[in-house]
């Protein structure tokens, strides 16, 4: 009797196992395909906890997605931002990779490069590939775009580096926002040194932007040689750029004092009232509007960098954040509907709403918000996007660590000494090697 | 029997005192020195393995042999940065010695008073080094708000450009570091002068020497070996020091304070070229290891 039970029960146990075997794909699919659960690590610069309206629309997208799916749970890890794409892909070497990471734009090439990022052709959902992708701005969507495979999503397509004024201090000098050439730029940001205010304040000491490039894109996109993704640093278009520099100090625009000025130095100054117009993240704007000490808070405004020659006026849109899948997730399913829900068309609106950025989703366009004067900032920053001067850093750049340090130092010889600038250029582009 | 149960017991090992000893002497010394292995010894082997290597961005491209080597000494910035260290370096040492060395005889001198004295010495040496540069960055800001622009408008006298003048920038770094590190060496040369008979000096009066005999005579020979600790700390302290220079000036302005530690960030950190990276490393190390047997064989190699 004992062994017959035993031999049934044995029966029974291969058969439920043979029945779960056959199922097993199709349970895959149905349950895990559809269902996020369990938990998921990101990896930004920002903190889940933070107080900057960006952060507060993260906790806020986060918020609704572990309420939209029980059972779910994004834990931020907030990273120094200069250490994202460097932590990453030390990570991934030691398979502790999160599942989500924010980068640059400028370091996709190198992270492609260590097999660092998943294929998103192959994650995200048909309906997502279908309706939200066409729905980006095309020219952020398509440097992500490496051989074919899709490694990351952009993320507040803004135009990166962008000129903040004070609509208060160019009203002195009878204008409503600065002229859009370097000539009379020049002209007006000398009228504007009054006092201890300087006229213009522009970051010397970055390791990831460098104001000679922002300058220089005044020229066009074909400052960067699209063969070799280098610029031409002895080149008449770089001597003009740095005859601006030193015209802008001579005519004490610039100030000579701020060799060691880094980007968050000259926004914080600029906040405190000590320049007119300054080089800035245009996603900082409601950040910097909030913190204005110096002057009235509505009186910021944003511009185009100037441009030469009668071009139209230079918006290069990067650096800027995309998103991107670790191949190494172990929670593939719940990685990728968080990723989509950071560019539902509801985040979208979010994120001009709450933080003043160009949504992700050009259709979000078309909200009545954006007919409002609380969407001024966005409806400006699309307006630059829109733009005939605005272009992107080519996808390969070289020496994408080392250009912005080196040209950093060639400004700051530009601001600071005598130097001719033909001798300054050259030591600079024989520091790349190029 | 008693001979044949000692050599017994001897053979066995268990007996023998000094052996004892050894072993226990051993078991309390190797985990100390398993964790120097794995957290010094073996990170210094694989960063050598690694200046030989080609690596960028944690990818690499194999064995390049001494390649990373040649290329900084071919390139005059690691001239120029190693110059840099070295002024920082001595021009630390040369402020911070004798102002440790002032802050531990007064300490003396005033008893209770010291200590309290002391502790408000030790404030800065207990914050993190890149606070106390964010924090003397506001302080020396040339314009409204910064502190000493501040006050120095006060007098009516325009704002100074510290650390933006490359002409001053190393200078006022020295001082900083030095700000947060001298209390470090008050603290060593107080101990040391603690050690020093006061019948000596008792004796040395009676003889008719002078504050200042006494000082070179009898303090600067017995504090000698204090003193020792105090040069060799803190010249790998200043040799080393990035943290001050990220925060106040990020090597510039136009290099002017890029040391070669700061090179070393900027390389590996920045750059990411992170075979040069551990080359430049192992330079300092090497030079640090050079400065360190001068000092021995300066100020104690004569000793018995």
């Amino acid at each position: 009797m004992t062994e017959f039970k035993m031999d049934l029960t044995r029966r029974r146990v291969l058969a439920c196992a043979a029945g779960f075997g056959l199922a097993a794909p199709f349970i895959n699919k149905a349950a895990l395909g559809q269902t996020p659960s369990g938990q998921i690590r990101v990896w930004t610069f920002m903190s889940a906890s933070g107080t900057s309206p960006r952060e507060r629309v993260l906790r806020a997208i986060i918020d609704e997605f572990q309420a939209k799916h029980p059972g779910t749970t994004v834990v931020v890890e907030s990273q120094p931002f200069q250490e994202l794409e460097t932590r990453y892909v030390a990570a991934i070497a030691q398979r502790r990779a999160p599942d989500l990471i924010w980068l640059r734009d400028t370091f996709l090439s190198l992270v492609v490069d260590r097999n660092a990022l998943a294929d998103l052709n192959e994650a995200l959902t048909p309906e997502f590939r279908r309706d939200a992708l066409p729905d980006m701005f095309d020219v952020f969507a398509q440097k992500s775009v490496f051989a074919g495979k899709r490694i990351s999503l952009p993320l507040w397509p803004t135009p990166a580096q962008i000129i903040f004024y004070r609509k208060d201090a160019l009203r002195e000098v009878g204008l409503t926002a600065p002229p859009l050439d370097w000539a009379r730029f020049t002209d007006v940001a000398a009228n504007l040194t009054k006092g201890p205010r300087f006229g213009f304040g522009l970051p010397t000491s970055d390791n990831s932007v460098s104001a000679f490039i922002n300058i220089m894109s005044g020229f066009g996109p074909q400052i960067f040689d699209p063969a070799t993704g280098r610029m031409d640093l002895t080149g008449a278009q770089a001597l003009e750029t740095a005859e601006v520099v030193r015209q802008l100090v001579a005519r004490k625009a610039v100030s000579n004092t701020l060799l060691n000025a880094m980007g968050d130095d000259i926004q914080d100054q600029f906040a405190a009232g000590r320049f007119a117009m300054a080089q800035a993240f245009s996603a900082r704007f409601q950040q910097y509007q909030q913190i204005a000490s110096g002057y009235d808070g509505r009186e910021l405004a944003v511009s185009a960098w100037p441009s030469f020659g009668g071009r139209p006026p230079a918006v290069l849109l990067g650096p800027y954040w995309t998103v991107g899948l670790s191949p190494q997730t172990q929670n593939k399913v719940t990685a990728v509907a968080f990723l989509e829900a950071l560019y539902s068309r509801e985040a979208s609106l979010r994120w001009a709403k709450d933080a003043g950025l160009v949504p992700d989703r050009r259709s979000v366009l078309s909200d009545p918000f954006f007919s409002q004067p609380a969407a001024e900032v966005a409806n400006e920053y699309q307006k630059l996007l829109a733009g005939q001067g605005a272009f992107v850093f080519p996808q390969r750049i070289p020496d994408i660590t080392r250009i912005f340090t080196v040209l950093n130092t060639a400004l700051q010889k530009l601001i600071g000494t005598d130097a001719p600038s033909r001798t300054i250029l050259t030591e600079a582009k024989a520091t790349l090697g190029w | 029997m008693n001979v044949a149960t000692t050599r017994q017991r001897n053979a066995a090992g268990s007996a023998d005192p000094a052996a004892a000893t050894r072993r226990t002497g051993l078991a309390l010394v190797v985990p100390a020195l398993a964790v120097v292995v794995a957290v010094n010894v073996l990170p210094a082997f694989f960063g050598f393995y690694s200046s030989l290597r080609a690596i960028f961005f944690f990818g690499d491209d194999g064995f390049v042999g001494l390649r990373n080597y040649a290329q900084l000494f071919a390139d005059p910035s690691t001239w120029q940065a190693i110059r840099r260290s070295l002024v920082f370096t001595f021009g630390s040492l040369a402020l911070a010695v004798p102002l440790a060395m002032l802050a531990a005889i007064g300490i003396r001198k005033l008893g209770a008073w010291g200590r309290v004295l002391l502790t408000v010495l030790l404030i800065p040496w207990a914050m993190s080094p890149i606070v106390v540069a964010l924090l003397w960055k506001w302080i020396l800001l040339p314009s409204p708000g910064g502190l000493l622009a501040s006050i120095l408008a006060v007098f009516g006298i325009p704002p100074i450009n510290l650390m933006s003048n490359p002409d001053y920038a190393m200078p006022t770094v020295i001082a900083v570091g030095v700000w947060r590190t001298f209390a470090f060496a008050a603290i060593i040369l107080t101990a040391g002068l603690g050690q020093i008979p006061a019948d000596l000096y008792r004796a040395a009066s009676v003889d008719g020497l002078t504050a200042l005999e006494r000082f070179r005579r009898i303090t600067m020979p017995l504090i000698a070996p204090s003193l020792l600790i105090v040069l060799s700390v803190l010249t790998i302290s200043y040799f080393n020091e990035v943290q001050i220079i990220i925060g106040l000036t990020s090597g510039g302005p136009i290099h002017s304070t890029t040391t070669l530690g700061y090179l070393l960030f900027e390389v590996g950190f920045v750059e990411l070229n992170q075979g040069r990276g551990n080359a430049i490393a192992i330079v300092m190390f090497l030079i640090n290891l050079l400065l360190i047997v001068g000092y021995v064989r300066l100020l104690g190699g004569g000793r018995k």
